[in-house]
């Protein structure tokens, strides 16, 4: 743990400071990172492709740190600190990789019909072949090839512009647009499950950010972008997270399940936007589609195309270190997870249970509709017919393989990007279908929530309770 | 608990209970809304006409008295319930109250026209089907206590093998064994992932919709759909020789897909089996107090098992009735939320298939009547615009959450759902 550890030397120094200069350094800081942010964000998508070297990088600058500390003990110790409650998601998420490859084996057509034929070798060697071929186009499309990143830095060096790189780094930037909605979604789901609630209902909430952000960015078009682009991110927001209320609401003042009354609000948004994009937004007759925002309402890009990352990325960011702030450092948030703990107690204790209860389905609800804001005004632009893409069935699969942590989120999260943005590559190259990640995913929340299939599978032994105790979220249809 | 006990308390003091209260001038408000319908919905000398395809004009009524007389009747329903003497017939009153609103709905938007009834009723009890297998799947579930949200997963699962099957074997009943097979073998892992690794029932059941999805489409494109396989054709109705002869009652009944017989059959059995037999009372005990059940001598977790799995083949005809009974072939996502429906309406009919079939029943004739009113095109009164059918298609969904507020106090589940059982 970070608080437990003896302040550094610069720690110690910075926190002697007064407040105010602290808060104006933090202030440069800030200040110094928007302006340098293409940069820092080039850096961070080329650092995502190259990730062996810069992990390489980084266990060197370990061992250089640890010749004054006592050398590989230390440098072990540090490390085993970092990866212990590692190891459970990473053998879940590689078991589901590698049933996700059988499956694809099993069910390709080409292997068929060699076996059909006799040829039971050459029909072996194809499936593993087909099978090196879709996950090699996952990676690519996901992480980039890292031979054409290091080449094009080659040739941006010398002086042939960044056009090469920014086509090489497509892929890590695909990862990075594709984790924004799953780090809000990821977030909102884990929020409720602090509090003992169960939000199935984020693919509804996401719809109607979207959809809020999207009417407010295109019917008040005059306005100036440093007022519409805030105004239109805080309508969805608000929206998706009054519309999540409703459910708190129900179940604080009646008792009905939030899991019947969140999926009976997704059915009933679907049916909205179906009724308001196919009715009275409809821009163009027959396309279902509403007309496009204002420029001034989109969430700025960094970087020229075909680099999409947008500034939705860093709210997300915001979003995670400001839920892991509410979680652990506010009253609130102390009262939302002894609701979740044991919601008597709370009681016992004179906490206020429909409130904190009804307030989380609320903050869960902004967190999922900052999901379809940031897909709204970072990446479409506009709202259409059949914009639901699973994010918020994922995202039960995050909250679970984050253990409900915002950190841990925002890492599941940058996985399932990393699925994500593979997965069409891998449709156009390989021709597998992109539902092969759908059932990767279901598979790693299996491994999640069972964990006695993993041990049973890794003859592990030592992993520690914590971790092989399923997740609680059920009590019954009543209160 | 202090604040059951601040109810009892208020209840004693004043004689009604909050709840109450707001039931009635619930009830007040859905009486004026009929009367202002009546008065501003229909011209005075309208009459509505419902008719049969082969009888022709059953009845025709004013529509405007109608109205009047069925809000008054929903007001007198409002006025009953709060004598306490007659608290043994809330039930009863609820279901009229439903049967009066719906009626009244049916007059204003026949008002003018008329309308096929008796063919309304056979779309009715047809869309109610598998809404009712799927509650029936989650009574079987529930009822030996382990909570069943996947209802949706296994009947997209048997959907689409049905579907699969039926065009391997060219038998469409072929399909419907595969289609229990493999509604059973989803319901199997629901049971083995929530019984032996004791995962959370609600997480359990939802990988089981996330997978059902996901394996659902990935070997529909990469496999059936491309071979031809998705496509077997559907059922005819059967019409069975002498029974559906009978007017008005024939056709509804005893005219329709096999799915829908077996849904009958099954809803028969079912009621049978779980409230009339030792096997029955001993998986209910298990859903109730498992504990008291093993000191008997049940074996807890095999009837867990058993009643996940029978709930899942239940679930799996359902499937069927998509793929093969309705549609021809297999869609995407087709299911399209049935099994959560089903779910509210387990919870609907307090856990009783009967009682199940019931609350089904208005979900399926809430859809046929959204149907109908596409071609009719019913304007409301002052504005003047019809309604939009997506408005009509979300009234099972609203319903849904009114019924789970305002009922889940009286309707309580079985008492140790949810909790996995531990031998001691």
């Amino acid at each position: 743990m970070a608080e437990q550890r003896r302040p550094s030397g610069l720690r110690a120094r910075l926190a002697a400071l007064p407040a105010w200069s602290r808060l104006l350094l933090l202030a440069i800081l800030v200040a110094a990172a928007v302006v340098l942010s293409k940069w820092l964000i080039l850096l961070l998508l080329v650092a995502l492709g190259l990730w062996p070297i810069v992990l390489l990088l980084g266990l060197g600058v370990l061992a250089l740190l640890s010749r004054g500390r006592g050398g590989w003990p230390w440098m072990k110790g540090w490390l085993r600190g970092r990866l212990r409650g590692l190891t459970l998601p990473g053998l879940a998420v590689l078991t589901a990789l590698v049933i996700g490859g059988i499956i694809l084996m099993v069910t390709d057509k080409a292997v068929f019909e060699a076996m059909g034929e006799g040829k039971i070798f050459q029909g072996l060697g194809l499936a593993f072949a087909n099978w090196g071929k879709a996950y090699w186009a996952l990676y690519e499309g996901a992480l980039g090839n890292p031979v054409r990143i290091l080449t094009a830095i080659g040739r941006a060096f010398s002086g042939e512009g960044l056009q090469p790189l920014l086509s090489a780094v497509r892929g890590p930037s695909d990862t990075l647009v594709q984790s924004v909605p799953y780090i809000f979604a990821g977030l909102a789901v884990a929020i409720g499950f602090r509090a003992g609630l169960f939000n199935i209902g984020a693919e509804g909430q996401i719809g109607i950010g979207w959809l809020a952000a999207v009417i407010v960015g295109f019917s008040l078009k005059t306005l100036p972008a440093y007022i519409l682009l805030p105004l239109s991110v805080l309508t969805g927001m608000f929206a998706a997270g009054i519309w999540a209320g409703i459910a708190g609401w129900l179940r604080a003042k009646t008792g009905a399940h939030e899991v019947i009354t969140t999926i009976m609000l997704n059915y009933i948004s679907y049916r909205l936007s179906e009724w308001l994009l196919c009715g009275p937004l409809e821009n163009v007759q027959g396309t279902c589609r509403s007309q496009d925002i204002a420029e001034a309402a989109f969430l700025p890009r960094f970087l020229g195309h075909p680099v999409t990352v947008h500034w939705g990325f860093i709210l997300a960011i915001i979003a995670v270190l400001l839920s892991a702030w509410y979680l652990f450092k506010t009253t609130w948030g102390f009262e939302l997870r002894t609701v979740g703990a044991n919601p008597h107690a709370a009681k016992y204790g004179g906490m206020n249970v429909a409130k904190s209860i009804v307030l989380t389905m609320f903050l869960s609800g902004c967190l999922a509709g900052l999901a379809g804001v940031s897909q709204g005004l970072g990446i479409t632009h506009n709202i259409a017919l059949g914009f639901q893409a699973g994010y918020g069935f994922d995202s039960i699969a995050l909250a679970l393989l984050g253990k409900s942590n915002p950190v841990g989120v925002l890492g599941a999260s940058l996985l399932f990007g990393v699925l994500r943005a593979g997965a069409s590559r891998m449709q156009s190259m390989a021709g597998v279908p992109t539902e092969i990640v759908q059932i990767v995913q279901s598979l790693v929340i299996v491994f999640i929530a069972a964990p006695a299939i993993i041990q049973s599978i890794y003859r592990l032994r030592k992993l520690k309770r914590e971790e092989t105790e399923a997740t609680v979220v059920t009590r019954g249809w009543g209160a | 608990m202090a604040a059951k006990a601040d109810a009892i308390q208020a209840r004693r003091a004043t004689g009604f209970a909050r709840k109450d209260l707001l039931m009635t001038a619930g009830i007040v408000v859905v009486g004026a809304v009929l009367f202002f319908f009546g008065r501003y919905g229909a011209d005075p000398g309208e009459t509505a006409a419902f008719t049969d395809q082969e009888l022709g004009r059953l009845f025709s009524l004013p529509s405007q008295a109608t109205l009047y007389a069925l809000a008054g009747l929903a007001l007198l329903f409002g006025g009953l319930r709060l004598f306490r003497s007659l608290g043994s017939l809330r039930s009863v009153l609820g279901w009229g109250l439903a049967a009066a609103v719906v009626f009244a709905f049916l007059v204003w938007v026949t008002s003018g026209t008329s309308l096929n009834l008796s063919g309304m009723l056979q779309d009715t009890l047809k869309l109610a089907t598998p809404l009712v297998l799927g509650a029936m799947a989650g009574i079987f579930c529930e009822r030996s206590g382990i909570i069943n949200i996947a209802i949706e997963g296994m009947m997209l699962t048997a959907a689409f093998s049905a579907a699969c099957f039926a065009s391997i074997f060219d038998s469409l009943w072929m399909g419907i064994l595969v289609g229990v097979i493999s509604g059973g073998l989803m319901a199997l892992l629901h049971a083995w992932l929530s019984i032996k690794y004791k995962v959370d029932q609600i997480i359990s059941g939802t990988v089981i919709n996330i997978l059902a999805a996901g394996a659902t489409r990935f070997l529909n494109v990469r496999l059936a759909d491309p071979a031809g396989m998705s496509a077997p054709g559907k059922f005819d109705p059967i019409a069975i020789p002498v029974l559906s002869k009978i007017p008005v009652l024939g056709p509804i009944l005893f005219n329709q897909q096999p799915t829908v017989y077996l849904m009958l059959i099954l809803l028969v059995v079912v009621q049978f089996v779980i409230f009339s037999t030792p096997w029955g009372l001993r998986m209910r005990a298990c859903g109730e107090h498992p504990r008291a059940a093993d000191t008997v001598g049940v074996n807890v977790n095999r009837m867990r098992y058993l009643g996940v799995i029978l709930g899942g083949m239940i679930a799996g005809i359902g499937g069927a009735y998509f793929s093969i009974g309705e549609v021809g072939s297999f869609e995407d996502g087709m299911t399209r939320g049935a099994g959560f429906i089903a779910l509210a309406a387990m919870i609907f009919g307090k856990w009783n298939p009967v009682g199940a079939f019931g609350a089904a029943l208005l979900f399926g004739f809430a859809d046929a009547l959204q149907v109908k009113m596409q071609s009719i095109e019913p304007l409301l009164p002052f504005a003047n615009v019809p309604i939009p059918p997506e408005f009509l298609q979300m009234t099972p969904y609203i319903l849904t959450i009114f019924v789970l507020a305002g009922a889940i106090g009286s309707a309580i589940g079985p008492a140790a759902e949810g909790k996995p059982y531990e031998k001691q």
